[in-house]
């Protein structure tokens, strides 16, 4: 942004020194990752490994080796790019973003946190220190999938999902989208439809038609409208797919 | 313009410090005040690759980077490789392989590769193809960038070359 | 004694040398243009148009008078002594433009320069920039060459009398006619949209002048230095030997690098001025909207052929997007009028009609862009003939195999009035069909059901084209002679200097390479000179494959020249016949006797020692000669491409691409491996991912590496390159040019196969790129016939 000289700041901080904010931790809500913890500590972490092995799954298509070594949670967060990664995953995960400002401390959910492509309801003085992963029930499965123009390149369309299997019965169905909206959003028609059907790809075919609804994408240079959409229940049935055979692997 | 700051950083091994302007890009600050004119810019936006030096080991793009962001690093840039007369192993194989025409992205790939060779499998064609996505070569087709790491994994490996 | 038989003579010719640029360029101490630093430097930054076509009411500087930093602030007004580039051609029906070196009273291009400011360093010549105002009025524009083309269309340049700058027909027996009765045709629109060399090193000037000498050197990231020297010289009122240019290592052209900028006659006219150095070093932006841009052409063509599928004739309609000035010296023709001569292709068919016309619109100028013309050509044949073999059910190799030319037909005219020699169009043909199993492909599409495509394209070209034939149509100078001199000083050392410029070709080897061969001593002992006005002789510069042929064919009148004077004085030496001298491995020897010696004895002799060699027997160890092919020479090729596209996502994955090229003798094959799969990148480029997007209004939107998507590694398909060698042409080396093939044959060959791919759906791949977006939008209008939701 700067070197384009679109946004000119008068003072920049670089927090890149700040002590702890760059660990990967378990805490007793769950897992915590520093505001700087970059896209390469994420993918290579154990404990995220095995937590939430999604993380790192998404995180090799974020961008490229020495991006990866550089960018991190947080800035991506605050870009809050529609087609980006961790806001998916925040999404998907029912993540908390921690916030410092000058009045103390908050957390945002990604609902407060994302307002529209690029804009977070972050104030000036504001300062994310890290994201909170809560933990979700097990055994579930998980799986991400993105279609990009190329190797790299942010999504055109993302999707995440998360599977809980219970009696042959889906217990949990989580499904996070990106490249389809503003932000990053989370199928819930489907999501409820799918609760409670007979675990099996045929529930999952049925339901896709859900997917879709609401969702109003925008054209930009990089896809059509309806492109995207038709990416929804293709990138939809492939995760939920593949989360389901991991959950009752 | 405004007030500089001051920073020590190690530069392929040597110490330096310098007083530099905030807004200073490393690139900017490797190749006109270091004089290491190596290192490449091309787009000076993150998309090329031209730029990547190491940064404590790992790589970062310096176009994307702050000089001030360097205080107290250890950086390593393509002329910290290898010299004319001792080539680095990787730009051997560079050479072996005809891996560049006009050489513009090459210190750029060669960081990468330095990289990539130390941490990852590297297991197939695709495997590299994929680490080095993040780097652009508008000569080559990438074919020979490809056949000298597939060659240097194979060293790296033990593995004779097929 | 020394065994003379191990200086038998080592082929270098042919041989995978290693490169002697390489070191350099390897270990970080190239030296590129923006690498050079000069004492009292300053730096220069563009204040460009973002409005597409405007008048400039007003330009502010007020802001920035008292900026410390800032040294100079210049507009139009400021260089009211500089003439406008022009590029004049002597085609009937041209118009040329007159373009400013900085915007006068309008800007006709988003990306235009109009404010030239000069500061101690680039941040404050932007920081400078960011505070100056201009005020313009916006003017009514048709951003499209078809509505730039209509009747009543707002006119870009107000002297001239339309946007069209050029129009030409070319025509061979009745074309319209034959179509008219003939019992099969197929016709279709298609469209190459706008695409960029894009280099990976931005362009960069830097201009020093010497107040005592009254001389000046430039510095640039050129491919064509003698043609810059000449008119820079001549718009800023210089004669030759005042002024220098020198291309250092070159980060890349491709075209781009190839024509004359407004920047470098800013820069050099500045640094006069001034009596300071001046750089100038251009962002990617800049590259993006201000270096020339190439393709943007539409074809309505029509191919008519009979039931046995020959073909019968070709009809062409073909417009071109040329941008808003006619660039310098190639003129805005170059590419469109190339699309028309070269649109008939490697394929005998009897009557042709093509007609182009170049429309003026509000977008950088146009360039060469490897290729010229001819990857659009291709596709847009390439596509007609697969369309022609699917309405006879016939194979897409057999149709080719029945019209392309055969070894018996050279040489051959084609209608466009082009002459193909000798080489090997069936040939190819042939090695690529064998190097791919279709049969097997075929299995696997039945069995998967996958969408598998395969497509073939061949084409032909002139290359390495001498002195009767423009490199651009109705260019008025020379682009077809080149001219090597090679000496051999004090200490033996050789030095052969041309007026080539190499920007990733490989010339400093594959020249020392050929000179090393003829003289008798290794590659790596030669040292090549190039891409510097004052060092070399006469020569336009690195382009349209010309290199090898010219400059090879020059390298070697030169070097036998040469050898003829070595041969001599040793014949002296040695008192022998000079027939019984040979060299080789760097010694000068007679066989089966004693006498050898080594280059630097004999330079020794002949520059020092008078009293061994009399003044009446010495040679000046020095030669200079002049190569011209007169016409060209012909390189042939098939290429093959496979595609998988995903049935959901539409995802286009290419397999393999499978080149089969008759280029001649191989210099070094190492190296024309890399020119190939160079050249295919670019093709997979123009067919799949690249295009330079305008919106309504002529803002470019695709203004960064995110959104001009070049490929990555990633991207790319392995590649096999068969070298089919035929008869060698009728040059010195038998060397044909081979730098743009990759280009013009991926592309069609590409987009053939992603036809095949879904030609199921009855999709037709009319326009480049083709991307899974544009995919889904063709196979949603398949679904729905009436366009209704
Ligand atoms: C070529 C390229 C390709 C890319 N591809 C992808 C991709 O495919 N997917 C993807 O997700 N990303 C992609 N990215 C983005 C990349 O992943 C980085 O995450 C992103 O650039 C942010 O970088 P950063 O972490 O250094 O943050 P910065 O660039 O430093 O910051 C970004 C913004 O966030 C603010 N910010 C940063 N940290 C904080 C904090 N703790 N509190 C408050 N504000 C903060 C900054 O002020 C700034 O406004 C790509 C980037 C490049 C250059
Ligand atoms: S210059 Fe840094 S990535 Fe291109
Ligand atoms: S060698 Fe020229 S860009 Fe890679």
């Amino acid at each position: 942004m700067m070197n384009f000289r679109l946004v000119q700041p008068k003072r920049l901080v670089d927090i890149n020194r700040i002590a702890g904010l760059g660990r990967i931790e378990k805490t007793e809500r769950g897992i915590r990752l520093g505001a700087l913890t970059r896209h390469a500590e994420a993918a290579r972490s154990e404990l995220l490994a095995e937590n939430v092995p999604i993380v790192a799954e998404a995180m090799a298509h974020v961008a490229h080796v020495a991006i990866r070594n550089r960018g991190t949670v947080a800035g991506s967060l605050c870009h809050a790019d529609p087609s980006a990664e961790w806001p998916l995953l925040v999404t998907l995960l029912d993540g908390e973003i921690e916030i410092l400002g000058g009045d103390g401390r908050r957390t945002a959910t990604p609902a407060e946190f994302f307002l529209a492509p690029l804009v977070t309801d972050m104030e000036e003085t504001e300062l994310v220190t890290g994201i909170h992963l809560p933990p979700h029930e097990t055994p579930c499965g998980m799986a991400f999938d993105e279609v990009a123009q190329r190797a790299g390149d942010f999504a055109v369309v993302a999707a995440g999902a998360l599977v809980r299997v219970e009696d042959g019965r889906f217990a949990e169905v989580r499904l996070g989208l990106g490249g389809v909206s503003d932000t990053s959003v989370r199928a819930a028609a489907l999501e409820d439809a799918l609760t409670g059907r007979p675990a099996t790809a045929e529930a999952i075919e049925a339901s896709l038609a859900l997917t879709v609804e609401d969702l109003e994408p925008n054209d930009d240079v990089h896809a059509s409208a309806a492109y995207r959409l038709s990416l929804v229940p293709v990138l939809s049935r492939r995760v939920l797919g593949r989360a389901l055979e991991r959950a009752t692997a | 313009m405004s007030d500089r700051t001051h920073i020590t950083l190690t530069v392929n091994g040597e110490p330096f410090e310098a007083y530099v302007e905030p807004r200073l890009l490393a690139a900017d600050f490797l190749r006109d005040e270091m004089g290491l004119t190596g290192t490449h810019v091309g787009c000076e936006h993150g998309v090329c690759g031209a730029c990547t030096i190491t940064l404590d080991g790992v790589s970062a793009r310096s176009c994307l980077m702050l000089a001030v962001q360097l205080d107290g690093g250890d950086v390593r840039t393509v002329e910290g490789l290898g010299t004319t007369r001792e080539m680095h192993r990787i730009q051997q194989a560079f050479r072996e392989h005809h891996a560049l025409q006009c050489g513009f992205c090459t210190p750029g790939f060669l960081m990468t590769v330095g990289e990539i060779l130390d941490t990852l499998p590297l297991r197939d064609d695709g495997e590299i193809r994929d680490a080095l996505s993040g780097n652009i070569c508008r000569c080559t087709g990438y074919d020979h960038i490809v056949k000298a790491v597939r060659a240097l994994v194979n060293e790296r490996d033990g593995v004779s070359d097929p | 004694m020394t065994d003379t038989t191990a200086y038998i003579r080592p082929k270098y010719v042919g041989e995978p040398v290693r490169r002697l640029e390489d070191p350099r360029l390897l270990t970080g101490r190239g030296r590129f243009t923006a690498d050079i630093r000069l004492p009292r430097m300053v730096h220069l930054a563009f204040i460009r148009s973002d409005q597409a076509y405007a008048r400039i009411n007003d330009i502010d500087t007020e802001g920035v008078r008292a900026m410390p930093e800032v040294i100079g602030i210049f507009t139009a007004a400021d260089f009211t002594h500089i003439p406008e580039i022009e590029a004049p051609s002597k085609m009937m029906s041209y118009q040329a433009t007159a373009c400013p070196v900085l915007a006068k009273d309008a800007v006709r291009y988003v990306g235009e320069p109009v404010v030239a400011i000069v500061a101690s360093s680039r941040y404050a010549a932007e920081d400078a920039a960011a505070l100056i105002e201009i005020d313009y009025d916006p003017l009514d524009v048709a951003v499209s060459a078809r509505d730039a083309l209509a009747e009543g269309a707002p006119k870009l340049h107000e002297a001239l009398a339309s946007n069209v700058i050029l129009e030409r027909t070319f025509a061979t027996g009745d074309a319209p006619a034959e179509i008219a009765n003939a019992p099969h045709k197929v016709s279709g629109r298609f469209n190459l949209t706008r695409k960029t060399s894009m280099s990976t090193e931005p362009r960069a000037y830097l201009a020093d002048y010497d107040v005592g000498k009254d001389e000046l050197t430039l510095y640039g990231a050129t491919n064509i230095p003698g043609i810059v020297r000449d008119e820079v010289g001549r718009l800023l009122n210089l004669n030759g030997n005042q002024i220098r240019v020198i291309a250092p290592d070159v980060g890349g052209s491709f075209g781009g690098k190839g024509s004359l900028y407004p920047e470098e006659v800013i820069v050099a006219d500045l640094a006069r001025r001034l009596e300071r150095p001046v750089k100038y070093v251009a962002d990617r932006l800049e590259e993006l909207t201000a270096s020339s841009q190439a393709f943007g052409e539409e074809i309505d063509a029509t191919l008519a052929f009979d039931a046995e599928g020959h073909f019968l004739a070709l009809d062409a309609e073909i417009i071109g997007d040329i941008g808003a000035y006619s660039i310098y010296p190639w003129t805005a023709a170059l590419e469109p009028v190339q699309v028309a001569s070269f649109l008939p292709g490697p394929y005998k068919t009897p009557s042709y009609r093509g007609r182009v016309r170049g429309v003026c619109t509000p977008k950088p100028p146009t360039g060469p862009y490897r290729g010229v013309g001819r990857p659009m050509a291709v596709f847009a044949m390439e596509r007609l003939v697969d369309l022609a073999a699917a309405e006879l059910g016939m194979s897409p190799v057999e149709i080719r195999r029945r019209n392309l030319v055969g070894a018996r037909d050279f040489p051959h005219r084609i209608g466009s009035g082009i002459i193909w020699e000798r080489s090997g169009f069936q040939e190819c043909l042939t090695a690529a069909e064998d190097a791919i199993d279709l049969t097997a492909l075929e299995a696997e599409r039945q069995r998967s059901g996958k969408w598998i495509g395969v497509g073939f394209a061949s084409y032909a070209e002139l290359t390495g084209i001498g002195s009767r034939i423009a490199v651009a149509p109705g260019m008025p100078m020379n682009t077809g002679t080149e001219t090597a001199s090679v000496r051999i000083d004090a200490t033996g050392a050789i030095t052969a200097s041309f007026g080539l410029s190499s920007h990733g070709q490989s010339l400093e080897t594959t020249l020392a390479q050929i000179v090393g061969e003829e003289l008798g001593v290794r590659p790596e002992d030669v040292r090549i000179v190039h891409g510097d006005t004052a060092a070399g002789p006469h020569g336009t510069g690195t382009y349209a494959s010309r290199s090898a042929v010219l400059g090879g064919g020059a390298a070697i009148k030169t070097a036998r020249t040469l050898l003829t004077r070595v041969k001599q004085v040793a014949a002296t030496l040695f008192d022998v016949d000079p027939e019984r001298v040979e060299t080789g491995d760097g010694r000068i020897f007679v066989r089966d006797t004693n006498h050898s010696i080594d280059f630097r004895e004999l330079a020794r002799v002949v520059y020092a020692d008078m009293a061994t060699l009399p003044m009446e027997k010495r040679e000046t160890l020095e030669a200079r000669e002049t190569f011209d092919p007169i016409v060209g020479t012909t390189t042939s090729s098939t290429h093959v491409a496979v595609v998988e596209i995903d049935p959901e996502t539409l995802a286009i994955k290419l397999r393999r691409i499978v080149v089969a090229e008759d280029c001649g003798k191989l210099i070094n094959p190492l190296v024309v491996d890399g020119q190939v799969h160079g050249g295919v990148a670019q093709g997979v480029g123009a067919a799949l991912l690249e295009e330079l997007k305008f919106d309504e209004n002529g803002q470019p939107v695709t203004a960064t590496l995110a959104d001009y998507l070049v490929p990555t590694p990633a991207e790319m398909p392995d590649m096999d390159v068969l070298h089919i060698e035929t008869e060698l042409p009728d040059n010195p080396g038998g060397f044909r040019g081979m730098g743009e093939g990759g280009t013009i044959g991926a592309t069609a060959a590409i987009a053939n196969a992603v036809a095949d791919a879904v030609s199921h759906l009855g999709i037709g791949i009319n326009s480049l790129p083709i991307t899974p977006n544009k995919l889904h939008a063709l196979v949603v209008a398949t679904r729905e016939p009436n366009g209704q939701e």
